[in-house]
C-alpha cells in the first residue's frame, strides 16, 4: 500500500509533539523528525525506533502530515540499509521464515484450539465463512492463549459460527510494515489475501486491534466485513444471547488501546460489555478513548528495547490504577495486556483482557 | 594385517579423555587397536592398545590435515589398510577426517554415536538430535568414522599387556598451511568453571534485553549466569560464559538451564553436572534426558515467577 | 580477490516434532519452513565483508532443488555478485558425494576462485565433511572452524581455528585454499525482502547437477530413521509455575547452593 505523506505542509505546530507519548521523557521529539526531513539532515541513529505507532500525531495533525507514515517511510530506508536493531532484525527474520516474530513453529499455530473441548473446525467447513483470526501473540505466548480460547468457547456458546485457519495464517503484518519492512508486509498480506480467498472468507473477527487494523485499513478492499471481537460480542450480550451465571465484583478501570480506540473508533462496544456485567464498578482514567495513554507495545515496541530508560507509561497507567482504587485494569489488546501487566502486578492490581472477565462470569 | 586405527587426539600435550571413544569402537568391533600419536610425551591408559605408533613430528604437525594424509600414506604402506580409522568427533578430528576421506576417497560417517555389529550399522544423529539415521557403508573401503564423545568408552577392555611400539618418519613438512601460535580467549570478568550454581539460558532467552532480567536472577539466587552457544554467537554475553564443547565444561553442583533445548555439544559441557535442572516449553527438548529435574513451561515466566517469590 | 561461496537451503526444524513415515524410510519435511543454513550465512557475510573491504568477487553456488533459488537470492541481496544452482530433486546424504559433484563442477566449468568458503556444517545433517573432502580432492590447504580472519592477502590468509575450551589456533593458509566457517564469526546482516526482489533481476545460473554426477556414487546410504531412545529422563515439577518455582528453591537450599 502506498500512502502520501505530505512532510512540506508541515508548520511545525507542534500539535504532534504534545500528543506524542514518547515525547518529554525520551529524545523523541516528532516534531523535530519532520523539520529534519524537509531538510532532509541526518536523523540520529536509534530515534526513529522509538515510535510506538499509536497514531496521535497524525490524528491531531491540522495539516495532514500523517508524521507516522513518515516514520515508517524513515525506517524503511534503514531497513533497505540493514541499519536495524539486532532484535528487529530477528523478529523480521523469524516472521519470514515462521509467519510469526516470535519465530515459533508455524506448523503450531492452531495447536491452541486444542485447549477447548469442542474442535474448533477451519473456516472452509463453514456455512457462514467467517473466520476468527488469532493474532502471533495469541496463538502461541501461554499468557495471551487463554483469548482466542475465550473468545472460542464464548462464540461457541452464542451459536456463532466461525472457523480458523491454524497454520495456514500468516502474521497479518502490522508491526511489519509499521518497523518498515514493505516487502515482508507486501507478502505476507498477499498470502493471507490468497488464503482468504481460496476459502472464499466472508467475515473476519479479529482478536487483536493490531490485527484488525491492518486487515480492515491496510489490505485493500477485499470485500469481507472485519470486526474486532468486542464489535460483535457487545450486541450479542445486549440481545441477551449470553447468559451470565455470575458477578465479577470488582473496581474494573478500562484502558481504551490505541488501535482499537483512537485509530478505529471503537470505544463504546468494550465498555458497553463491561457496563454489562453485574458487579463491575467501571472507572476511567483521565486520559481515556481518543486521548488514552499508549502503553508502548506498538510500532515494534514488543520486540526490542530502546537504549534510554525513562519511566514507561505502563508504570504511569499502572500508578494511576493504584491511585484510583481499582482493582484491575480491563484491555481489549493483548500488547495492551503484556505491557501493562508486570507493573500493574507489582501495584496489586490485575489486568485482564475483556473476555477474561466474561469467562468468569457468564454460565458454564 | 587386521586392525582398526585410532588418530589419538593430542592438544598441548595432553591426550585428550575422549579419544576413549574412539578406542571403544575399536573394541568393539574386536579388532587390534593401533594408536597413532606424534612426538610428546602423552599419557594413555594402560592395556587398551595392541599396538601403539609414534609418528615422528611435532604436535601441531600433526593435527594439520595436510601431513596427516602423509602419514595414513605411509601406514597403509606398511600395514595394509586397516579395517576402520577412528577419530574423535571434535574440531580437529572432524577436520582431519574429512580431508583424509576425501584424499583417500573412503566412505565417512561423522558424529557416530552407535553401531550394531550384526547389521554393521552406524547411527547418526540428524536435525539436532531428533532423528537418528542408520547408515550403511556400501562400498567395499575402509570407512572413517568420527566418534561421539561419551559413545563407545563401555566397550573398552583392559587387555592386560602393554602395547608394541613402533615408529612412522619421513612425514614431508608442510607449508601452504601452517600452525603460528594458541590465542587464549580474553580473560572475562568471571570464571565459570568455579562457580558452584551457574544459571544457564539459551536461546529460548529470545531477545538481548532480556538478559538483565536473568542478570537479576541470577544475582537473587547468587548464581553465576552462563550461556549455550546461540547466545553466546548473538553476543549477548561475553564468551567467557559459554557452556559446551566450544566453550567451557562445567561441573557445578547445581546446573539450572532455561531455555536450553540440549544440543549435544552443550550438554558436552555440562553432563556431570552434581544436578541439573531445566526449564523449556517444548517437553520434547533433549535436555530433559539428562536433567535430573525439569520444569515444562515458558523460562520467561518461571524467571519472573522465581523473582517474585524471591524478593517478598 | 574471488571467493566461492557454496550455501544450502534448509528445514527450519528447531521446534518440529519430526515424524518419520514409509516404514522408516524418510522423515516428513512437507510442512517445515525451510531458511538459508545458519553456517552458510554467515559464510556469506564473511566472504563479502572481505571483497567490501579488499576488491573482488563472491559467486554462491548452491546444490538443491528449484527452491534452493531463495539461498542464491539471499547472497546476492547480501553482495555476491551471482548464484549458480546446480540443481537436483534429490538430496545426496552423502557428503562426498556433494564434494564430488562440486568438485566435477568447479572443473568442468572452469570456476576461477581465490578462497572457497563452506559452513562448518549444515544444520539438517551436520556431517560436517563437505568442505574438507572437497579440499582434498581439490589438493588444496584446508582450514576448518573458521571462527575469525585476521588477514587476507594477495597470497595467503591468516585465520583462526575455534578448538574446545575456548582455545584457538592462528593458522597460515595459501591461496587458494579451502576454509569452512564457524558461527559467530561476524554479525551478518539483514535482508530485506526488497532485497531479496531485487537480487532476482540479477541471473542465477541454473546447471543440471547430472550433467557433472559422472564418478558420484554414495558409499554411504540410510537403511532407516529412527526416533532416539528416551532415557530415563527428568523427574517433572508440578505444571503449575508457581508450585514448581517453590519446589525448585527447595531443591536448591537442599543443594546447599542456595
Amino acid at each position: 500500500m502506498i500512502v502520501e505523506t505530505k512532510v512540506f505542509t508541515c508548520i511545525q505546530c507542534g500539535k504532534c509533539t504534545g500528543s506524542c507519548p514518547e515525547s518529554g521523557k525520551t529524545p523523541f521529539n516528532i516534531r523535530m523528525l519532520m523539520r529534519k526531513r524537509q531538510f532532509q539532515t541526518k536523523i540520529e541513529e536509534g530515534l526513529p525506533w522509538y515510535c510506538s505507532s499509536c497514531g496521535a500525531c497524525t490524528i491531531r495533525c491540522p495539516r495532514d502530515v500523517k508524521p507516522s507514515e513518515v516514520i515508517i517511510e524513515i525506517r524503511s530506508s534503514l531497513v533497505e540499509n540493514g541499519e536495524i536493531p539486532l532484535a528487529l532484525q530477528k523478529a523480521l527474520e523469524n516472521t519470514f521464515v515462521q509467519k510469526n516474530p516470535w519465530g515459533r513453529a508455524r506448523t503450531k499455530r492452531g495447536d491452541w484450539s486444542g485447549k477447548l473441548a469442542n474442535t474448533v473446525p477451519h473456516v472452509r467447513e463453514t456455512q457462514s465463512k467467517r473466520l476468527l483470526f488469532t493474532c502471533c501473540i495469541q496463538a502461541y505466548d501461554p499468557r495471551c492463549m487463554v483469548i482466542p480460547v475465550n473468545v472460542a468457547h464464548i462464540l461457541m456458546k452464542c451459536g456463532v459460527e466461525f472457523g480458523i485457519l491454524g497454520e495456514e495464517e500468516a502474521c497479518c503484518g502490522n508491526e511489519i510494515r509499521r518497523i518498515g519492512e514493505m516487502g515482508l508486509f507486501e507478502e505476507l498480506e498477499e498470502e493471507n489475501k490468497t488464503t482468504f480467498k481460496e476459502y472464499g472468507v466472508q467475515e473476519i473477527i479479529a482478536l487483536s486491534p493490531h490485527c484488525m487494523n491492518v486487515l480492515k485499513k491496510e489490505y485493500g478492499d477485499m470485500g469481507i466485513k472485519i470486526s474486532h471481537y468486542t464489535e460483535i460480542l457487545a450486541p450479542l450480550m445486549r440481545d441477551g444471547a449470553l447468559s451470565m451465571g455470575g458477578a465479577f465484583n470488582k473496581k474494573v478501570i478500562y484502558h481504551d488501546p490505541c488501535f482499537l480506540g483512537k485509530q478505529n473508533g471503537i470505544f463504546d462496544e468494550p465498555r458497553d460489555i463491561l457496563s454489562a456485567i453485574q458487579g463491575i464498578e467501571l472507572m476511567e482514567f483521565s486520559r481515556s478513548r481518543e486521548n488514552s495513554l499508549c502503553c508502548e507495545g506498538g510500532g515494534g515496541r514488543m520486540f526490542f528495547e530502546v537504549e534510554t530508560a525513562y519511566q514507561r507509561n505502563a508504570v504511569v497507567r499502572a500508578q494511576e490504577a493504584f491511585d484510583k482504587g481499582a482493582q484491575v485494569i480491563a484491555t481489549s489488546c493483548p500488547f495492551c495486556l503484556m505491557t501493562l501487566e508486570e507493573q500493574a502486578v507489582e501495584r496489586g492490581i490485575m489486568v485482564k483482557d475483556i473476555s477474561e472477565i466474561l469467562m468468569e462470569v457468564v454460565e458454564q | 594385517m587386521s586392525y582398526g586405527l585410532v588418530i589419538g587426539e593430542v592438544r598441548k600435550n595432553i591426550f585428550e579423555e575422549r579419544n576413549i571413544d574412539a578406542i571403544g569402537l575399536v573394541h568393539l568391533l574386536q579388532k587390534e587397536s593401533v594408536l597413532l600419536i606424534p612426538n610428546g610425551h602423552y599419557e594413555i591408559q594402560e592395556g587398551i592398545i595392541n599396538l601403539l605408533i609414534t609418528v615422528d613430528v611435532e604436535e601441531t604437525q600433526f593435527l594439520n590435515p595436510l601431513a596427516m594424509v602423509h602419514v595414513l600414506e605411509k601406514m597403509i604402506t606398511a600395514h595394509g589398510k586397516p579395517d576402520m580409522i577412528v577419530f574423535t568427533h571434535s574440531s580437529s578430528g572432524i577436520e582431519l577426517a574429512s580431508y583424509a576421506a576425501g584424499y583417500f576417497d573412503f566412505p565417512l560417517i561423522t558424529d557416530v554415536s552407535g553401531y550394531d555389529t550384526e547389521k554393521k550399522i552406524f547411527y547418526k544423529s540428524y536435525y539436532s538430535d531428533k532423528i537418528f539415521g542408520q547408515f550403511y557403508v556400501t562400498q567395499d573401503e575402509t570407512p572413517i568414522i568420527t566418534v561421539r564423545s561419551g559413545s563407545f568408552r563401555e566397550h573398552v577392555q583392559a587387555k592386560g599387556f602393554s602395547p608394541a611400539h613402533e615408529t612412522i618418519d619421513g612425514i614431508p613438512a608442510i607449508t601452504n598451511r601452517t600452525f603460528m601460535e594458541y590465542v587464549e580467549e580474553e580473560k572475562g570478568d568471571v570464571d565459570i568453571t568455579k562457580a558452584e550454581f551457574l544459571l544457564s539460558i539459551g536461546r529460548g532467552v529470545g531477545n538481548k534485553d532480556e538478559i538483565q532480567h536473568y542478570e537479576e536472577l541470577a544475582s537473587l539466587l547468587k548464581a553465576t549466569l552462563s550461556a549455550s552457544r546461540p547466545v553466546i554467537d548473538k553476543q549477548w554475553l561475553p564468551k567467557a560464559r559459554q557452556v559446551g564443547t566450544s566453550g567451557k565444561t562445567v561441573k557445578p553442583k547445581v546446573y539450572l538451564a532455561m531455555g536450553i533445548s540440549g544440543a549435544f555439544q552443550h550438554i558436552a559441557g555440562m553432563k556431570d553436572a552434581d544436578c541439573i535442572i531445566a526449564v523449556n516449553k517444548d517437553p520434547e527438548a533433549p535436555i530433559f534426558q539428562y536433567a535430573h529435574y525439569g520444569i515444562i513451561g515458558d523460562m520467561h515466566k518461571v524467571r519472573d515467577k522465581l523473582k517474585d517469590i524471591l524478593k517478598t | 580477490m574471488n571467493i566461492l561461496v557454496f550455501t544450502k537451503r534448509v528445514p527450519a526444524t528447531q521446534e518440529e516434532e519430526l515424524r518419520i513415515t514409509s516404514e522408516g524410510k524418510r522423515v516428513d519435511l512437507s510442512k517445515i519452513p525451510f531458511k538459508v543454513n545458519d553456517w552458510d550465512n554467515y559464510s556469506v557475510e564473511e566472504a563479502v565483508r572481505i571483497i567490501e573491504k579488499s576488491g573482488g568477487a563472491v559467486t554462491a553456488v548452491s546444490i538443491g532443488d528449484t527452491e534452493s533459488d531463495e539461498v542464491l537470492r539471499r547472497a546476492i541481496a547480501m553482495g555476491a555478485k551471482d548464484g549458480f544452482l546446480l540443481e537436483r530433486g534429490e538430496i545426496l546424504h552423502d557428503p562426498s558425494t556433494r564434494a564430488t559433484l562440486m568438485y566435477n563442477f568447479i572443473k568442468k566449468e572452469n570456476i576461477p576462485f581465490d578462497a572457497i568458503f563452506t559452513g562448518v556444517q549444515s544444520e539438517d545433517d551436520q556431517f560436517a565433511a563437505t568442505g574438507g573432502i572437497l579440499a582434498a580432492k581439490l589438493r588444496l590447504p584446508f582450514v576448518s572452524m573458521v571462527i575469525g580472519i585476521d588477514a587476507v592477502e594477495k597470497d595467503h590468509m591468516v585465520v583462526r581455528r575455534e578448538l574446545e575450551g575456548g582455545l584457538q589456533e592462528r593458522i597460515t593458509v595459501t591461496l587458494p585454499c579451502v576454509i569452512s566457517i564457524q558461527t559467530g564469526i561476524n554479525e551478518p546482516r539483514y535482508v530485506s525482502i526488497m532485497g531479496v526482489r531485487k537480487a532476482s533481476k540479477v541471473e542465477r545460473k541454473v546447471f543440471n547437477a547430472a550433467q557433472y554426477e559422472e564418478n558420484v556414487s554414495s558409499k554411504i546410504e540410510v537403511i532407516q530413521w529412527v526416533y532416539p531412545q528416551k532415557k530415563a529422563g527428568a523427574t517433572l515439577l508440578p505444571a503449575d509455575i508457581e508450585m514448581a518455582c517453590k519446589e525448585l528453591l527447595g531443591i536448591l537450599k537442599e543443594k546447599g547452593v542456595y
